[in-house]
């Protein structure tokens, strides 16, 4: 696992409910957009995260919607099981 | 936005839109919009520009990931039309991207470069009030005097009068003009014994403008002090006959031309040379001072 897909899920677990995009987790982990959006693609594809189109309507807000992201329930384990096997204990 | 951030948006949609037509059809529309709402919270030209181009690169490696499990299912389906068509998202099309990309991408870097440069070339404003300014003009010291034993006050100076040989001039054509000329041998000019003549070199004389007014701001901010030493020419009233020049530089151009905007601001209120206690034309130099107190 590369150095910036830890960084990718270490963005996620600093609240592993909460929803994210990319420019969310752009600011959290400072990856650039080259190497961001395959990450967050590769591990939706394994089943790590899952995403959805946000609910608004562009027209109303004043701004196009964001896919944002989550992290399933067997993501969060498995990245928990890989922080935790750096030792940083992340709680589940 | 101004018209520059507008250009650069505008560049930046373009080439997030392109990226997403080079991606694999089931994701083009889903990115374009995802990538093209994340732009939105760029904020910079060329904070979009970089997002932009990485999602150019993005694309290129999302097609030759997502194309491989399609290739592979393919080869095991036996359709070589599926293989074609997902193998090879457009290669011909990416090279020419790619040198699009390439060219884009270099010209940031020369921009980025450019202000850069103009940036570091500027002088940085002062976020604190200036240091005290202390500007002495300092008239430049004359050489010293031998002193004369009669009055050792006066200060004998000898001009230099040439004195041409003489010749006693013997009339080539004998002139019989009323009387004849009477009187011994005809007293040679320039022969006379020079007089002592007291001389008081002139400098900065009473009304002088104010030297602190012409310390420059870009010096104070980069504390550059010095002496200049500026060469004037002076008439009896005290006002400048010739351009200033510097005699010596304090290191600093910009101190230099100050000292020669102080002294042709100062003209008519030079204290001028005096022989013998009369005021008179000449040149002489004079130091002027730049030095910041804290």
């Amino acid at each position: 696992m590369s150095f910036q897909t830890l960084k990718v899920l270490e963005a996620f677990l600093e609240n592993p409910g909460e929803e994210l995009s990319g420019a969310d987790v752009h600011k959290r982990s400072s990856i650039a957009s080259g190497t961001l959006y395959p990450i967050l693609l590769r591990l939706e594809s394994a089943g790590w995260f899952v995403s959805r189109w946000e609910a608004i309507d562009p027209a109303s807000v004043g701004r196009p919607r964001r896919r944002l992201y989550r992290l399933t329930r067997s993501g969060l384990a498995h990245a928990s099981g890989v922080f935790a096997s750096f030792g940083r204990g992340i709680p589940v | 936005m101004n018209p520059h951030d507008r250009w650069f948006d505008g560049v930046a949609r373009n080439l997030i839109r392109h990226a997403a037509r080079r991606a694999p059809p089931a994701l083009t529309e889903r990115l374009g919009e995802e990538w093209l709402s994340d732009l939105t919270g760029r904020s910079g030209a060329f904070s979009q520009l970089r997002f932009a181009l990485g999602c150019c690169w993005a694309t290129t490696v999302i097609a030759r990931e997502f194309a491989a499990p399609v290739r592979a299912a393919a080869a095991a389906s036996g359709s070589k039309t599926a293989v074609v068509d997902h193998a090879d998202p457009g290669w011909s099309l990416s090279r020419r991207t790619t040198v699009i990309l390439l060219i884009v991408g270099l010209h940031v870097l020369v921009i980025c470069v450019l202000a850069t440069a103009i940036e570091a070339h500027k002088i940085p404003k002062a976020t604190s009030p200036p240091p005290r300014i202390e500007v002495n003009v300092l008239p430049r010291p004359e050489p010293p005097v031998p002193p004369v034993p009669s009055d050792p006050k006066l200060t004998q100076i000898w001009p230099d009068v040439p004195t041409p040989p003489w010749k006693p001039q013997a009339p080539s054509d004998p002139v019989l003009v009323g009387e004849p000329v009477t009187g011994g041998q005809p007293t040679p000019a320039g022969t006379s014994t020079p007089r002592p003549v007291n001389r008081v070199l002139g400098g900065p004389g009473a009304g002088f403008p104010n030297a602190d007014d012409f310390y420059p701001q870009a010096s104070i901010r980069l504390r550059e002090m010095g002496i200049a030493t500026v060469s004037v020419c002076v008439d009896g009233a005290g006002r400048l006959t010739g351009t200033p020049r510097i005699g010596q530089s304090s290191g600093s151009a910009r101190l230099d031309e100050a000292a020669l905007r102080l002294a042709r601001a100062g003209s008519g209120h030079y204290r001028a040379t005096t022989e013998d206690g009369r005021p008179v034309s000449a040149c002489y130099p004079f130091n002027v001072r730049f030095r910041l107190r804290d």
